[in-house]
C-alpha cells in the first residue's frame, strides 16, 4: 500500500526527474528560477498551514518556513539585481507549480490531524527531494560562483528544515 | 559653604602622588579587570563557541552569518537578542553569576550555554 508520505515524495520526485530536465543540464538562469520557485511554493504551503492548523508545533514550523525561505529568496533577488540577469522559466519550474497547485487543493480540504499529517509528510518529502536535487544537480551544474555560494548556504538551511520536518512527522504520530 | 584652597606646587605634587597611590592600593579596577565583550558566531545553524565562560559584568555579542534569521534566547525567558538577520549582531551584558542555557527561538535544535563567574 502506498502511504501519503510516499505519494507526496513521488509527486515532487516526478517533477524533478522529468525527462527533459534529466537529459539536459539546466543553465544558471534556469537553476535560479527553479530554486526561487521551489522556495515560493514552500512559503505558499506554510501560509496554508498557518491558516488551517491549530497545532502549535505545526504552526511554529510553518512560521519558520515563511521566515527562512523568504530570507533565502530575498538573498536570491538581491543577487539577481546585482548580476542584472533575469531567471529563466523552464519545464521543471512549471511542473513544480502545477504539482503545488494540486497539493494545495488537496490540503485545503483537510482539517485537524488529517491536515497536520498531510502538511508534515509533504514537507518532509518536498525537502528530501529538493535537497537531493540542489546538492546533486543544481550546485554541481552552477557556473556563476555567487549563485553556487547562495545555493550552498540555502542547502544548509533546507537540510535543517528536512530534519525538523522529520521530527514533526514523528511527533504527530501520523502513520 | 564653599572653601577655596590654594596649594603650592610642592603641595599639589604631594597630593597628586598620594591620590595615585591610594587609587592603586584601594584595589580600584585595572585594565585587566575591565569588562570584556565576547563574540559568538552563529553559522551553519550552530552557536560557536557553543559553551562560553565569562566574568560577571562582561558582555556577549552574537553575530548571525547564516541566510536564515536566528535569535539567542534564554531558556527561562530573561533575555533575548531578538531577530538577527544575516550580518546583524546583538549584545547582552551579564551581571549575575550563574549558568544560562539559551537556544534559537526559530530553530530550537540550536543551543548554547553561558557560564558567568563572579
Amino acid at each position: 500500500m502506498i502511504n501519503k508520505k510516499t505519494c507526496a515524495a513521488a509527486l515532487v520526485a516526478f517533477a524533478f526527474s522529468m525527462p527533459a530536465v534529466a537529459e539536459e543540464p539546466m543553465n544558471d538562469l534556469e537553476i535560479a528560477h527553479t530554486a526561487y520557485t521551489a522556495g515560493q511554493i514552500d512559503i505558499r504551503y506554510a501560509h496554508l498551514a498557518l491558516a488551517l492548523s491549530q497545532n502549535d508545533d505545526v504552526r511554529a514550523f510553518a512560521a519558520t518556513m515563511v521566515r527562512d525561505h523568504t530570507a533565502v529568496n530575498d538573498a536570491a533577488g538581491a543577487l539577481i539585481t546585482e548580476l542584472n540577469v533575469t531567471p529563466q522559466d523552464n519545464g521543471l519550474s512549471q511542473a513544480l507549480v502545477k504539482g503545488a497547485g494540486e497539493k494545495v487543493e488537496e490540503l485545503t480540504g483537510l482539517r485537524g490531524k488529517a491536515f497536520d499529517c498531510a502538511y508534515a509528510t509533504n514537507e518532509l518529502g518536498y525537502h528530501q527531494v529538493v535537497n537531493q536535487t540542489v546538492e546533486g544537480k543544481f550546485i554541481p551544474n552552477t557556473t556563476v560562483e555567487p549563485l553556487k555560494e547562495l545555493l550552498t548556504d540555502a542547502l544548509a538551511t533546507f537540510k535543517q528544515h528536512e530534519k525538523h520536518a522529520e521530527n514533526m512527522v514523528s511527533s504527530l504520530k501520523c502513520s | 559653604m564653599l572653601v577655596k584652597r590654594t596649594y603650592t606646587r610642592r603641595q599639589a605634587g604631594a597630593l597628586l602622588g598620594a591620590g595615585l597611590a591610594a587609587l592603586f592600593l584601594s584595589g580600584a579596577p585595572r585594565a585587566g579587570d575591565a569588562p570584556r565583550t565576547h563574540k559568538i558566531d552563529i553559522q551553519k545553524f550552530k552557536f560557536a563557541p557553543a559553551a562560553l565562560t565569562i566574568k560577571a559584568g562582561d558582555s556577549v555579542e552574537w553575530t548571525n552569518h547564516d541566510i536564515a534569521p536566528h535569535t539567542a534566547t534564554h531558556e527561562e525567558g530573561s533575555w533575548d537578542t531578538g531577530t538577527l538577520s544575516r550580518g546583524e549582531s546583538a549584545a547582552q551584558t551579564f551581571e549575575t553569576p550563574g549558568t544560562y542555557s539559551y537556544f534559537c527561538a526559530f530553530h530550537p535544535q540550536m543551543t548554547g550555554t553561558l557560564t558567568v563567574e563572579a
